[in-house]
């Protein structure tokens, strides 16, 4: 199992999405993904899209306005 | 949110979590306070100008709150379909905008049967080529820019600083396009056609063609949203 570090801050909507879309693809099932982003859209599209996958999802707020998507891939 | 609570169930090693702590927050209310009582003041500055500018404040500052809270897309609604499949903000635009159907049309039909002009007439405009061409540079530059105007507008006030530059090129572009539509008019605008639904349906019946039309695209987007996520699953 291993870890994926993914940094967004600073890119709009819908480029996290599809740079953790491209990420995972690559991931072992197991692997966790984090994407640190600070765009408030990315907070809502990333997860509902993994969640919509399957995978294991979880949003922390790390500061203003900053979050970690942490996605667990299961299949 | 319960996502954001402590408890994981998703194991990460320490060294990730330790790089995630919390930084200290300032504490927003006095700000949140000063900022208030400064919009209050604009908003009876605003009034006194006249024109009811201080509601359009008020308004604007209840759809932005709404927006943002919300976490309404616009862009998604038209994005998302082909980037993953999803169509639940391409649903909540249609729903808005059947609600906004019922709405629209019971203020104009209550202006038409008290024989009052009609409020809003001068947004009924011809569809020309324009339209097809500007919808879809429109298109374009919103999925670039990473929001549309409301959206753009919405995203600056929450901080994200890179979307400041969308803003400046979103001003110069409405500059721009201000300053040449007069021959946008002349040229191509006007050789369009003007529909009011009404004057050709009549009102019950433009009410229920406009909510029939909109009723079928949210059965499709909700059918293509299933066929997508089980396409996924295989």
């Amino acid at each position: 199992m291993k870890e994926v570090m993914l940094d967004c801050f600073g890119e709009a909507c819908p480029i996290p999405l599809v740079k953790a879309q491209n990420k995972m693809k690559e991931m072992d099932i197991g692997d966790i993904l984090i994407v640190s982003i600070d765009h408030s859209c990315a907070m809502k599209n990333l997860p509902d899209w993994a969640r919509g996958e399957g995978h294991n999802v979880e949003v922390e707020e790390t500061g203003d306005g900053e979050w970690e998507v942490v996605i667990e891939k299961v299949k | 949110m319960s996502e954001t609570q402590a408890g994981s169930s998703i194991r990460r090693s320490s060294s990730s979590r330790a790089g995630s702590a919390r930084k200290p927050k300032p504490n927003q209310l006095p700000f949140a306070i000063l900022v208030l009582l400064l919009l209050i003041a604009a908003g009876i500055a605003l009034q006194a100008f006249g024109f009811g500018t201080g509601w359009y404040l008020v308004t604007g500052l209840i759809f932005g709150y709404i927006l943002q809270r919300s976490r309404f897309c616009f862009t998604a609604s038209m994005r998302d379909p082909y980037l993953t499949g999803s169509t639940l903000l391409t649903r909540a635009v249609l729903a808005a905008l059947a609600f906004t159907t019922i709405g629209f049309a019971a203020i104009k039909y209550g202006y038409f049967k008290a024989g009052l002009p009609i409020p809003g007439m001068d947004y009924v405009v011809p569809v020309s080529f324009a339209t097809v061409f500007g919808a879809f540079i429109f298109g374009i530059g919103m999925v670039i820019a990473g929001g549309c105007g409301s959206g753009t507008l919405m995203r600056v006030g929450e901080g994200f600083y890179m979307q400041m530059l969308s803003l400046l090129f979103f001003i110069v572009g409405s500059f721009w396009g201000a300053h040449d539509f007069g021959w946008w008019k002349e040229t191509v605008i006007n050789k369009g056609f003007e529909v009011f639904l009404p004057d050709v349906f009549g009102w019950f019946g433009a009410v229920v063609i406009q909510l029939v039309v909109i009723l079928l695209i949210y059965i499709a987007a909700e059918k293509y949203h299933e066929a997508k996520a089980s396409a996924d699953a295989h």
